[in-house]
Parts: structure tokens; C-alpha cells; sequence
């Protein structure tokens, strides 16, 4: 009785020290390691300077449209153009031998409300061909039309609509005039009117004040871009104040 | 039969690029890539060997690249895109993060 106790017990010693050993051996594998930052994405210098030299190709064959281009971080292309150039840059990405860019994967807008052209128009392109991706970014406000790009990529059609209704610009529609929501045009917009206190149906107008933001967020967004607080200026002539 | 469709158009193409300015980025590049392709073809008899030597798909994919580019250029003489910047955009436009 009493030697098999001791046995277990021994061998639970046996069992915990094994484990410390091991443990340890974990622990000693773990520091001969050389990598510091396993997770961050390898950079591919080659890909990036074919990429801004494609950039650099387009920029010199299209200058009266290109205002910019730039290969990000991801080792993406972008295109920034006027937005009269809409037509001409994606005709020439889809018809030209050295581009083929003939399939349009996307077309979104971004909403940045202080510039003075809020919405910037994104087009992501695919060439099967070269196994590539580019994407064009135009500008618009509120009001000013753009061209569509449905002559060009049957694809925009859709995605016209759906930008056109979540953020309220508008494009000129070559065949038809239709939205997304042409459903919703049957129904009836409604609202409470205070002054008559009853429901009132008015005919459906879809506007800007529709959208609502809350943009203020307390944590800083982008720490690495810190702008310089302005120090105050002295013109010349005048003292520091004391 | 291929290389004789090829042929045409690519001298169609020439013809539509003579008419744009000698300095425009689009004609030098786009004669300099149609030319190599049509000595390609004046030179290589054979249907395979020919498309191995383009290295663009095969000869019939060939063909619609040469269709698109001539319809292309034709644009292009309208659209002039050698010209200038249209407008410059506005200073902010495209600075992010913001």
C-alpha cells in the first residue's frame, strides 16, 4: 500500500518534472528564433516598380485626362483622372494590346465630405490577359453629372444604380432612366407634418439630407499621419508678445 | 487565311496611326508594338510557331486584339488625349489620409 503510493507519487513528480523539461525546451526554441515581426506582409520591390512603371506608361500616353498615379503599399495601381477622361481611360485600358483591362470587377464611390468634389468615383479593372488589376478614381459633388461607363463595361450598369442611390450623385444613363429603386418610387413616402398632426404623402425625393453621418470618433485614426500643429506666425515688423 | 486578316489590319492600323502627331506617346508606342507583331507575321509562316513567337493567346485572340486597337485608334484620333491636363484638381482632392 505504502510502496504504491510512493510509486504514484513519484511518478506524478516524474510526470510534472517532464513537463517542466519540456517547457523549457519550448521556451529555449522560442528565443533562437530570428524573425521579430512574423505577420507583416513581405514587401515585393519587383512588383512595385513594374507596377509604377506601367503607371508611368499610361500617365505618358493619356496626359490630357491622368492628374496622378500612385502604387500603394499592397502593390495596387492607381489612376487618378479628370472626370471628363471617364470614357476615353477605360476604353483605352479595355482596347489597347499592352493593357487589356477588359473585365470591371467594381465600381464604388467614396464619400469624403469636406473635400469641395466629395464623391471619388472608383473603378477596380481586371486584365485576364496579364493577370493584372488597376483602378481609376475620378471626382464629382452632388450635382455635377458624369458620363457612364455602360458603353464601355456592361458590368457598370448595376453598380451605377447602387452608387447612384447610397450616395446620391448622379450619372447620365445613356438608354435608360431607372433606379434601384424604382419600387420604392411606387410606394408613397411619408411623413408626420406637425402642422396638419396627421401622416402626409409627398412625392418621394431622394436628397443628401437623407444621409446621416457621426464622423467624430474619439481615437485617433491614422497616428503615422500626424500633421504639425501650426505654430502662430510673426509677420515681419512685428514683436513677440511678452 | 489568319495572317492575311493580320496583315490587313495592322496595316489599317498604321494608317489610322499616321494620322495623329509624330510625338504623341500613344502613336510611338502603339507603331513600335504593331510593327514588331507584323514583321512576326511577315516573317513566320506557320500558324503555331507564329502564335509562340507574339506570345499573346492563340492566333484567333490575336486577331481581336489587333479589331480592338484599330477601333481604338480610330477613338483616339477624336479624343486627342496627347494634349495637356484638361484641369488640374482641386488642391485637397487627392490627399488621404485626409
Amino acid at each position: 500500500m505504502a510502496a504504491s503510493l510512493v510509486r504514484f507519487v513519484r511518478s506524478g513528480f516524474g510526470r510534472s518534472l517532464n513537463v517542466a523539461r519540456q517547457s523549457a525546451a519550448i521556451v529555449q526554441t522560442r528565443t533562437t528564433t530570428t524573425e521579430t515581426r512574423p505577420t507583416v506582409r513581405p514587401k515585393d520591390p519587383v512588383t512595385h516598380t513594374q507596377l509604377s512603371e506601367f503607371g508611368e506608361y499610361i500617365a505618358e500616353i493619356l496626359p490630357k485626362y491622368v492628374q496622378q498615379v500612385q502604387v500603394t503599399c499592397f502593390n495596387e495601381l492607381e489612376v487618378m483622372i479628370h472626370p471628363e477622361g471617364i470614357i476615353p481611360v477605360l476604353t483605352f485600358l479595355k482596347d489597347h494590346t499592352n493593357s487589356q483591362f477588359n473585365n470591371m470587377i467594381d465600381l464604388t464611390a467614396v464619400d469624403v465630405p469636406t473635400r469641395q468634389y466629395r464623391f471619388e468615383i472608383v473603378y477596380n479593372l481586371l486584365s485576364l490577359r496579364y493577370n493584372s488589376r488597376i483602378r481609376v478614381k475620378t471626382y464629382t459633388d452632388e450635382l455635377t453629372p458624369l458620363d457612364s461607363s455602360v458603353p464601355v463595361h456592361q458590368a457598370a450598369d448595376w453598380y451605377e444604380r447602387e452608387s447612384n442611390c447610397s450616395f446620391v450623385f448622379y450619372f447620365i444613363f445613356f438608354i435608360k432612366c431607372e433606379t434601384l429603386l424604382g419600387v420604392l418610387i411606387l410606394l408613397r413616402q411619408v411623413r408626420y407634418d406637425d402642422e396638419v398632426k396627421r401622416v402626409v404623402a409627398e412625392p418621394v425625393e431622394l436628397a443628401q439630407e437623407f444621409r446621416k453621418f457621426d464622423l467624430n470618433s474619439p481615437w485617433e485614426a491614422f497616428p503615422a499621419y500626424r500633421e504639425p500643429k501650426d505654430a502662430p506666425k510673426l509677420e515681419s515688423g512685428d514683436k513677440p508678445a511678452k | 487565311m489568319a495572317a492575311v486578316r493580320l496583315r490587313i489590319l495592322y496595316t489599317k492600323i498604321l494608317g489610322s496611326l499616321q494620322t495623329m502627331p509624330q510625338d504623341a506617346a500613344y502613336r510611338k508606342y502603339t507603331e513600335q508594338l504593331i510593327n514588331q507583331r507584323f514583321n512576326h507575321v511577315k516573317a513566320e509562316l506557320d500558324i503555331e510557331n507564329l502564335e509562340k513567337k507574339i506570345n499573346c493567346g492563340q492566333i484567333e485572340e490575336v486577331i481581336a486584339q489587333a479589331e480592338t486597337e484599330l477601333a481604338l485608334s480610330r477613338k483616339m484620333t477624336e479624343w486627342k488625349p496627347w494634349e495637356p491636363l484638361v484641369e488640374e484638381a482641386p488642391a485637397n482632392q487627392w490627399k488621404w489620409p485626409i
